[in-house]
Protein backbone atom coordinates (compact mmCIF):
# COMPACT_ATOMS: atom_id res chain seq x y z
CA UNK A 1 0.00 0.00 0.00
CA UNK A 2 1.42 3.40 -0.61
CA UNK A 3 0.59 6.13 1.37
CA UNK A 4 -1.07 8.97 -0.13
CA UNK A 5 1.41 11.66 0.89
CA UNK A 6 4.34 9.38 -0.72
CA UNK A 7 5.35 10.39 -3.86
CA UNK A 8 6.36 7.74 -6.42
CA UNK A 9 9.79 6.50 -6.37
CA UNK A 10 11.57 6.47 -9.81
CA UNK A 11 12.54 2.92 -9.67
CA UNK A 12 8.46 2.83 -9.44
CA UNK A 13 7.74 4.66 -12.31
CA UNK A 14 10.12 2.73 -14.39
CA UNK A 15 8.06 0.17 -12.85
CA UNK A 16 5.02 1.27 -14.13
CA UNK A 17 6.60 2.31 -17.77
CA UNK A 18 7.68 -1.59 -17.79
CA UNK A 19 4.23 -2.54 -16.57
CA UNK A 20 2.02 -0.38 -18.92
CA UNK A 21 4.22 -1.57 -21.79
CA UNK A 22 3.31 -5.31 -21.52
CA UNK A 23 0.26 -4.15 -21.60
CA UNK A 24 -1.12 -5.07 -18.14
CA UNK A 25 -2.78 -2.65 -15.31
CA UNK A 26 -1.19 -0.55 -13.07
CA UNK A 27 -2.05 -1.85 -9.15
CA UNK A 28 -4.58 0.03 -7.84
CA UNK A 29 -3.22 2.34 -5.57
CA UNK A 30 -0.13 2.99 -7.80
CA UNK A 31 -2.75 4.15 -10.36
CA UNK A 32 -4.69 6.03 -8.03
CA UNK A 33 -1.80 7.97 -6.88
CA UNK A 34 -0.92 8.88 -10.33
CA UNK A 35 -4.09 9.68 -11.11
CA UNK A 36 -4.16 12.32 -8.09
CA UNK A 37 -0.80 13.59 -8.14
CA UNK A 38 0.11 16.10 -11.00
CA UNK A 39 3.74 15.84 -9.49
CA UNK A 40 4.05 12.04 -10.06
CA UNK A 41 2.41 12.09 -13.46
CA UNK A 42 4.59 14.57 -14.82
CA UNK A 43 7.36 12.49 -13.55
CA UNK A 44 5.89 9.28 -15.45
CA UNK A 45 5.31 11.51 -18.47
CA UNK A 46 8.82 12.54 -18.72
CA UNK A 47 10.21 9.10 -17.96
CA UNK A 48 8.06 7.25 -20.22
CA UNK A 49 8.94 9.84 -22.73
CA UNK A 50 12.55 9.01 -22.67
CA UNK A 51 12.45 5.66 -22.70
CA UNK A 52 10.17 5.55 -25.37
CA UNK A 53 12.03 8.02 -27.40
CA UNK A 54 15.01 5.96 -26.78
CA UNK A 55 13.61 2.88 -27.92
CA UNK A 56 11.97 4.42 -30.95
CA UNK A 57 15.82 5.88 -31.82
CA UNK A 58 17.61 2.15 -31.01
CA UNK A 59 14.70 0.79 -33.32
CA UNK A 60 14.74 3.03 -35.82
CA UNK A 61 18.19 2.60 -36.59
CA UNK A 62 17.88 -1.43 -36.60
CA UNK A 63 15.39 -1.05 -38.66
CA UNK A 64 16.70 1.35 -41.21
CA UNK A 65 19.68 -0.74 -41.40
CA UNK A 66 17.62 -4.65 -41.38
CA UNK A 67 15.27 -3.64 -44.45
CA UNK A 68 12.78 -5.63 -45.78
CA UNK A 69 15.40 -6.94 -48.61
CA UNK A 70 18.17 -7.51 -46.01
CA UNK A 71 15.94 -9.67 -44.00
CA UNK A 72 14.42 -11.49 -46.98
CA UNK A 73 18.54 -12.10 -47.69
CA UNK A 74 18.91 -13.62 -44.34
CA UNK A 75 16.21 -15.93 -44.69
CA UNK A 76 17.81 -17.26 -47.62
CA UNK A 77 21.09 -17.24 -46.04
CA UNK A 78 19.87 -18.99 -42.93
CA UNK A 79 17.66 -21.58 -45.80
CA UNK A 80 21.03 -22.44 -47.58
CA UNK A 81 22.67 -22.89 -44.49
CA UNK A 82 19.90 -25.41 -43.09
CA UNK A 83 20.32 -27.13 -46.49
CA UNK A 84 24.24 -28.65 -44.97
CA UNK A 85 22.47 -30.35 -42.27
CA UNK A 86 21.07 -33.88 -43.22
CA UNK A 87 20.74 -35.16 -39.61
CA UNK A 88 19.57 -33.78 -36.55
CA UNK A 89 21.45 -33.31 -33.33
CA UNK A 90 21.53 -35.86 -30.55
CA UNK A 91 18.67 -35.23 -27.73
CA UNK A 92 19.73 -33.78 -24.86
CA UNK A 93 17.05 -34.37 -21.66
CA UNK A 94 15.93 -31.01 -21.59
CA UNK A 95 14.06 -28.85 -17.87
CA UNK A 96 10.80 -29.61 -17.03
CA UNK A 97 9.85 -26.58 -15.24
CA UNK A 98 9.35 -22.44 -16.83
CA UNK A 99 7.30 -19.82 -17.35
CA UNK A 100 5.07 -19.84 -20.71
CA UNK A 101 4.03 -17.26 -22.51
CA UNK A 102 3.14 -15.42 -25.45
CA UNK A 103 5.45 -13.31 -26.33
CA UNK A 104 3.89 -10.11 -27.40
CA UNK A 105 4.75 -7.20 -29.11
CA UNK A 106 5.64 -3.95 -28.40
CA UNK A 107 2.52 -2.47 -28.74
CA UNK A 108 0.95 -2.26 -25.68
CA UNK A 109 -3.10 -3.97 -25.27
CA UNK A 110 -4.10 -1.46 -23.48
CA UNK A 111 -3.44 2.63 -23.63
CA UNK A 112 -0.55 2.91 -21.70
CA UNK A 113 -1.37 5.92 -18.94
CA UNK A 114 1.94 8.01 -20.13
CA UNK A 115 0.36 8.31 -22.98
CA UNK A 116 -2.53 10.51 -21.31
CA UNK A 117 0.02 11.85 -19.14
CA UNK A 118 2.21 13.31 -21.89
CA UNK A 119 -0.76 14.70 -23.48
CA UNK A 120 -1.82 15.99 -20.05
CA UNK A 121 1.58 17.46 -19.46
CA UNK A 122 2.00 18.72 -22.69
CA UNK A 123 4.60 16.93 -23.55
CA UNK A 124 5.26 14.00 -26.97
CA UNK A 125 6.76 11.43 -27.72
CA UNK A 126 8.88 13.29 -30.83
CA UNK A 127 10.75 11.02 -31.75
CA UNK A 128 10.10 11.77 -35.35
CA UNK A 129 10.24 15.60 -34.96
CA UNK A 130 13.98 14.78 -32.96
CA UNK A 131 12.56 16.49 -30.18
CA UNK A 132 13.88 13.56 -27.20
CA UNK A 133 16.25 14.75 -24.36
CA UNK A 134 17.91 18.07 -24.62
CA UNK A 135 18.26 18.00 -28.00
CA UNK A 136 17.59 21.46 -28.63
CA UNK A 137 20.06 22.44 -27.39
CA UNK A 138 22.49 20.48 -28.79
CA UNK A 139 21.29 21.58 -32.68
CA UNK A 140 23.19 25.06 -31.38
CA UNK A 141 26.39 23.49 -31.09
CA UNK A 142 26.13 21.46 -34.04
CA UNK A 143 25.04 24.10 -36.22
CA UNK A 144 28.27 25.61 -34.86
CA UNK A 145 30.20 22.14 -35.95
CA UNK A 146 28.54 22.14 -39.39
CA UNK A 147 29.84 25.51 -40.08
CA UNK A 148 33.43 25.18 -38.74
CA UNK A 149 34.28 21.91 -40.29
CA UNK A 150 31.86 19.42 -42.00
CA UNK A 151 34.57 17.13 -41.97
CA UNK A 152 34.91 16.31 -38.31
CA UNK A 153 30.97 15.56 -38.49
CA UNK A 154 31.97 12.16 -39.29
CA UNK A 155 33.32 11.29 -35.47
CA UNK A 156 31.29 13.04 -33.84
CA UNK A 157 32.37 12.11 -30.18
CA UNK A 158 29.91 9.89 -28.22
CA UNK A 159 29.17 10.45 -24.65
CA UNK A 160 32.47 9.27 -23.83
CA UNK A 161 34.51 6.23 -25.56
CA UNK A 162 35.29 4.60 -22.21
CA UNK A 163 36.65 1.70 -24.49
CA UNK A 164 35.44 -1.87 -24.69
CA UNK A 165 37.64 -2.86 -21.88
CA UNK A 166 35.37 -1.95 -19.25
CA UNK A 167 31.74 -3.23 -20.96
CA UNK A 168 33.95 -6.05 -21.43
CA UNK A 169 35.25 -6.78 -17.93
CA UNK A 170 31.24 -6.14 -16.81
CA UNK A 171 30.53 -8.72 -19.70
CA UNK A 172 32.73 -11.29 -18.15
CA UNK A 173 31.65 -10.42 -14.82
CA UNK A 174 28.50 -10.72 -15.62
CA UNK A 175 28.78 -14.14 -16.74
CA UNK A 176 30.64 -15.36 -14.01
CA UNK A 177 27.46 -14.09 -12.24
CA UNK A 178 25.33 -15.96 -14.50
CA UNK A 179 27.44 -18.99 -13.29
CA UNK A 180 26.50 -18.60 -9.93
CA UNK A 181 23.05 -18.01 -10.25
CA UNK A 182 23.06 -21.24 -12.77
CA UNK A 183 24.20 -22.89 -9.50
CA UNK A 184 21.49 -21.63 -7.63
CA UNK A 185 18.75 -25.13 -6.92
CA UNK A 186 16.03 -22.90 -8.68
CA UNK A 187 17.82 -22.13 -12.12
CA UNK A 188 19.53 -25.68 -11.98
CA UNK A 189 17.61 -26.30 -14.86
CA UNK A 190 19.09 -24.00 -17.14
CA UNK A 191 22.26 -25.84 -16.88
CA UNK A 192 20.96 -28.59 -19.25
CA UNK A 193 19.67 -25.84 -21.27
CA UNK A 194 23.46 -24.29 -22.23
CA UNK A 195 24.30 -27.98 -22.55
CA UNK A 196 23.14 -27.41 -26.00
CA UNK A 197 23.39 -23.55 -26.38
CA UNK A 198 27.04 -24.73 -28.69
CA UNK A 199 28.94 -21.55 -30.20
CA UNK A 200 29.70 -20.29 -33.27
CA UNK A 201 33.24 -22.05 -34.21
CA UNK A 202 31.49 -25.73 -33.85
CA UNK A 203 28.03 -24.88 -35.64
CA UNK A 204 29.72 -22.99 -38.62
CA UNK A 205 31.80 -25.68 -39.57
CA UNK A 206 28.74 -28.15 -39.00
CA UNK A 207 26.25 -26.19 -40.98
CA UNK A 208 28.61 -24.73 -44.02
CA UNK B 1 39.34 -14.34 -20.67
CA UNK B 2 39.06 -18.33 -21.19
CA UNK B 3 35.73 -18.46 -22.99
CA UNK B 4 36.63 -20.50 -25.94
CA UNK B 5 35.26 -23.64 -24.72
CA UNK B 6 31.89 -22.75 -22.72
CA UNK B 7 29.60 -19.73 -22.22
CA UNK B 8 30.12 -19.19 -18.83
CA UNK B 9 34.07 -18.61 -18.11
CA UNK B 10 36.02 -19.62 -15.36
CA UNK B 11 33.88 -18.92 -12.09
CA UNK B 12 35.36 -15.42 -10.62
CA UNK B 13 35.00 -13.87 -6.76
CA UNK B 14 32.27 -12.24 -8.16
CA UNK B 15 29.01 -12.22 -5.72
CA UNK B 16 25.61 -12.09 -6.92
CA UNK B 17 24.70 -8.41 -5.69
CA UNK B 18 23.18 -8.80 -2.33
CA UNK B 19 20.84 -5.73 -3.30
CA UNK B 20 19.05 -7.62 -5.72
CA UNK B 21 16.46 -8.68 -2.61
CA UNK B 22 15.73 -5.71 -1.78
CA UNK B 23 14.05 -4.21 -4.92
CA UNK B 24 11.28 -2.73 -4.96
CA UNK B 25 7.84 -4.61 -5.36
CA UNK B 26 7.19 -5.81 -8.91
CA UNK B 27 4.06 -4.04 -8.71
CA UNK B 28 1.83 -6.80 -9.16
CA UNK B 29 3.41 -7.76 -12.67
CA UNK B 30 3.81 -11.11 -11.00
CA UNK B 31 0.44 -11.92 -10.18
CA UNK B 32 -1.03 -10.77 -13.63
CA UNK B 33 1.37 -12.83 -15.51
CA UNK B 34 0.67 -16.90 -14.70
CA UNK B 35 3.29 -18.34 -16.50
CA UNK B 36 2.97 -21.72 -16.28
CA UNK B 37 -1.22 -21.07 -17.10
CA UNK B 38 -0.60 -19.70 -20.26
CA UNK B 39 -1.34 -21.27 -23.89
CA UNK B 40 1.49 -22.04 -25.84
CA UNK B 41 3.04 -19.44 -28.15
CA UNK B 42 2.73 -19.33 -32.05
CA UNK B 43 6.08 -19.74 -32.28
CA UNK B 44 6.52 -22.78 -29.79
CA UNK B 45 4.02 -24.91 -31.58
CA UNK B 46 5.35 -24.36 -34.69
CA UNK B 47 8.86 -25.77 -32.84
CA UNK B 48 7.24 -28.81 -31.94
CA UNK B 49 6.03 -29.61 -35.17
CA UNK B 50 8.58 -28.90 -36.32
CA UNK B 51 11.00 -31.06 -33.66
CA UNK B 52 8.01 -34.31 -35.27
CA UNK B 53 9.44 -33.38 -38.84
CA UNK B 54 12.67 -33.88 -37.89
CA UNK B 55 11.95 -37.03 -35.80
CA UNK B 56 10.20 -38.83 -39.03
CA UNK B 57 13.38 -37.31 -41.06
CA UNK B 58 11.41 -34.98 -43.08
CA UNK B 59 13.97 -32.51 -43.37
CA UNK B 60 12.92 -31.05 -45.91
CA UNK B 61 9.18 -30.25 -44.77
CA UNK B 62 11.07 -29.46 -41.52
CA UNK B 63 13.16 -26.48 -43.03
CA UNK B 64 10.37 -25.18 -44.64
CA UNK B 65 8.32 -25.02 -41.34
CA UNK B 66 11.30 -23.38 -39.95
CA UNK B 67 11.27 -20.87 -42.51
CA UNK B 68 7.95 -19.51 -40.96
CA UNK B 69 10.06 -19.69 -37.09
CA UNK B 70 12.66 -17.26 -38.96
CA UNK B 71 10.17 -14.85 -40.29
CA UNK B 72 8.20 -14.53 -37.03
CA UNK B 73 11.57 -13.92 -35.08
CA UNK B 74 14.27 -11.73 -37.24
CA UNK B 75 13.29 -8.76 -36.83
CA UNK B 76 13.18 -9.05 -33.09
CA UNK B 77 16.44 -11.17 -32.98
CA UNK B 78 18.31 -8.37 -35.52
CA UNK B 79 17.38 -5.49 -33.32
CA UNK B 80 18.60 -7.34 -30.70
CA UNK B 81 22.03 -8.33 -31.89
CA UNK B 82 22.52 -4.87 -33.85
CA UNK B 83 22.16 -3.44 -29.88
CA UNK B 84 24.63 -5.73 -28.62
CA UNK B 85 26.98 -5.45 -32.02
CA UNK B 86 26.35 -2.30 -33.50
CA UNK B 87 27.64 -3.82 -37.03
CA UNK B 88 24.41 -4.57 -38.86
CA UNK B 89 27.25 -7.37 -40.71
CA UNK B 90 27.81 -9.24 -37.75
CA UNK B 91 24.38 -8.92 -36.31
CA UNK B 92 23.07 -9.93 -39.22
CA UNK B 93 25.58 -13.35 -38.77
CA UNK B 94 24.62 -13.60 -35.20
CA UNK B 95 20.66 -13.94 -35.87
CA UNK B 96 21.71 -16.33 -38.53
CA UNK B 97 23.89 -18.78 -36.42
CA UNK B 98 21.24 -18.37 -33.77
CA UNK B 99 18.80 -19.89 -36.05
CA UNK B 100 20.69 -22.32 -37.26
CA UNK B 101 21.70 -23.70 -33.75
CA UNK B 102 17.91 -23.65 -32.62
CA UNK B 103 17.41 -25.55 -35.48
CA UNK B 104 20.55 -28.24 -34.87
CA UNK B 105 18.59 -28.74 -31.79
CA UNK B 106 15.40 -28.60 -32.21
CA UNK B 107 15.20 -32.33 -31.21
CA UNK B 108 16.23 -31.64 -27.80
CA UNK B 109 13.01 -28.25 -27.87
CA UNK B 110 10.43 -29.26 -25.02
CA UNK B 111 7.57 -27.03 -24.99
CA UNK B 112 8.12 -26.50 -20.80
CA UNK B 113 10.40 -23.58 -22.59
CA UNK B 114 8.55 -21.17 -24.24
CA UNK B 115 10.80 -21.05 -28.16
CA UNK B 116 11.50 -17.28 -27.49
CA UNK B 117 13.33 -17.61 -24.43
CA UNK B 118 15.26 -20.45 -25.79
CA UNK B 119 15.64 -18.97 -28.81
CA UNK B 120 16.73 -15.33 -27.53
CA UNK B 121 19.14 -17.35 -25.05
CA UNK B 122 20.66 -18.75 -27.39
CA UNK B 123 21.21 -15.62 -29.68
CA UNK B 124 22.37 -13.22 -27.01
CA UNK B 125 25.04 -15.79 -26.35
CA UNK B 126 26.06 -15.63 -29.70
CA UNK B 127 26.55 -11.93 -29.48
CA UNK B 128 28.63 -12.29 -26.06
CA UNK B 129 30.78 -14.29 -27.86
CA UNK B 130 31.03 -11.92 -31.20
CA UNK B 131 31.84 -9.16 -28.61
CA UNK B 132 34.56 -10.80 -26.68
CA UNK B 133 36.02 -12.40 -30.36
CA UNK B 134 36.04 -8.79 -31.96
CA UNK B 135 37.45 -7.33 -29.22
CA UNK B 136 40.48 -10.10 -28.81
CA UNK B 137 40.82 -9.19 -32.47
CA UNK B 138 40.96 -5.69 -32.67
CA UNK B 139 41.86 -3.89 -29.66
CA UNK B 140 40.83 -0.33 -31.19
CA UNK B 141 37.48 -1.71 -31.55
CA UNK B 142 35.19 0.36 -29.46
CA UNK B 143 31.78 -0.31 -28.45
CA UNK B 144 29.02 1.70 -28.97
CA UNK B 145 30.01 3.03 -32.64
CA UNK B 146 28.08 2.04 -35.74
CA UNK B 147 30.80 0.35 -38.56
CA UNK B 148 31.26 2.85 -41.24
CA UNK B 149 29.59 0.45 -44.04
CA UNK B 150 26.72 1.38 -41.18
CA UNK B 151 26.94 4.97 -41.23
CA UNK B 152 27.21 5.08 -45.20
CA UNK B 153 23.50 2.83 -45.53
CA UNK B 154 22.31 4.92 -42.12
CA UNK B 155 22.66 8.15 -44.06
CA UNK B 156 21.32 6.98 -47.39
CA UNK B 157 18.19 6.00 -45.76
CA UNK B 158 18.03 9.06 -44.41
CA UNK B 159 15.42 10.72 -46.46
CA UNK B 160 16.21 14.14 -44.73
CA UNK B 161 18.30 16.47 -47.51
CA UNK B 162 18.72 18.70 -44.67
CA UNK B 163 22.32 17.94 -43.52
CA UNK B 164 21.98 19.78 -40.80
CA UNK B 165 19.19 16.99 -39.73
CA UNK B 166 21.14 14.57 -41.01
CA UNK B 167 23.89 15.13 -38.80
CA UNK B 168 21.67 15.58 -35.79
CA UNK B 169 20.39 12.57 -36.32
CA UNK B 170 23.79 11.07 -36.30
CA UNK B 171 25.14 12.63 -33.20
CA UNK B 172 21.83 11.57 -31.55
CA UNK B 173 22.79 8.26 -32.73
CA UNK B 174 26.23 7.86 -31.49
CA UNK B 175 25.43 9.28 -28.18
CA UNK B 176 23.09 7.18 -27.70
CA UNK B 177 24.80 4.32 -28.30
CA UNK B 178 27.77 5.49 -26.21
CA UNK B 179 25.25 5.85 -23.19
CA UNK B 180 24.02 2.28 -23.93
CA UNK B 181 27.90 1.18 -24.10
CA UNK B 182 28.21 2.43 -20.82
CA UNK B 183 26.18 0.80 -18.80
CA UNK B 184 27.95 -2.65 -17.73
CA UNK B 185 27.52 -5.52 -18.67
CA UNK B 186 24.28 -7.19 -16.86
CA UNK B 187 22.41 -3.50 -17.23
CA UNK B 188 23.49 -3.60 -20.82
CA UNK B 189 21.96 -6.84 -21.04
CA UNK B 190 18.69 -6.49 -19.18
CA UNK B 191 17.89 -3.52 -20.68
CA UNK B 192 18.79 -4.71 -24.23
CA UNK B 193 16.51 -7.39 -23.67
CA UNK B 194 13.83 -5.93 -22.08
CA UNK B 195 13.47 -2.49 -23.80
CA UNK B 196 14.59 -3.78 -27.40
CA UNK B 197 13.52 -7.43 -27.37
CA UNK B 198 10.39 -6.96 -25.92
CA UNK B 199 11.17 -9.05 -22.79
CA UNK B 200 9.48 -8.71 -19.51
CA UNK B 201 11.20 -9.22 -16.38
CA UNK B 202 10.36 -12.79 -15.94
CA UNK B 203 11.65 -13.91 -19.48
CA UNK B 204 15.03 -12.13 -18.80
CA UNK B 205 15.12 -14.14 -15.32
CA UNK B 206 14.31 -17.06 -17.36
CA UNK B 207 17.13 -16.23 -20.05
CA UNK B 208 19.84 -15.02 -17.82
CA UNK B 209 18.92 -17.52 -14.95
CA UNK B 210 18.97 -14.00 -12.94
CA UNK B 211 15.98 -13.96 -10.59
CA UNK B 212 13.58 -11.27 -11.29
CA UNK B 213 14.14 -8.89 -8.55
CA UNK B 214 17.96 -8.75 -9.62
CA UNK B 215 16.44 -8.42 -13.47
CA UNK B 216 14.15 -5.35 -12.27
CA UNK B 217 17.18 -4.08 -10.19
CA UNK B 218 19.19 -3.36 -13.41
CA UNK B 219 16.63 -2.23 -15.28
CA UNK B 220 15.84 0.43 -12.98
CA UNK B 221 19.85 0.76 -12.68
CA UNK B 222 20.08 1.26 -16.41
CA UNK B 223 17.40 3.30 -16.61
CA UNK B 224 18.73 5.86 -14.67
CA UNK B 225 22.21 5.91 -15.61
CA UNK B 226 20.78 6.39 -19.33
CA UNK B 227 19.01 9.51 -18.32
CA UNK B 228 21.91 10.67 -16.46
CA UNK B 229 23.73 10.20 -19.27
CA UNK B 230 21.33 11.58 -22.11
CA UNK B 231 20.22 14.63 -20.09
CA UNK B 232 16.55 13.26 -19.18
CA UNK B 233 15.94 13.76 -15.38
CA UNK B 234 18.00 11.27 -13.14
ZN1 LIG C 1 3.11 11.90 -6.14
Amino acid sequence: MIARTRHLHDDRLVECYLTERHGDALDPPVAEHLSDCPSCTERYAELAQFMETVRAEGDADADALFTPERLHAQRQAIARRLQGIVRPARVISFPRRLVRRTMTASTSRMAPRWAAATAAAGLFVGVALGAGYEWGAHARSVRQTLAADASRASRVAPVAALGNSTSDLADDVFLSELEIALERPHTRELQAFDAFTPHVRPIRDESR
Amino acid sequence: MNNDMGIFPEPAAVRVDPDAGSAPAPAGARARRPGVAAPLSEASRVAIEIRALIERGEMDEARQRFGELVTLHQRRASRIAYQYLRDSADADEAVQDAFVKVFLHLPSYREAWPFEVWFTRILINGCLDRRKARTRRDRWFVGGEPSSADEARLAAADATPDPERRLLARERRARLAAAIERLDGRQRTVFTLCHYGDCTPREVSAMTGLNESTVRVHLFRAARKLRGLLGGKP
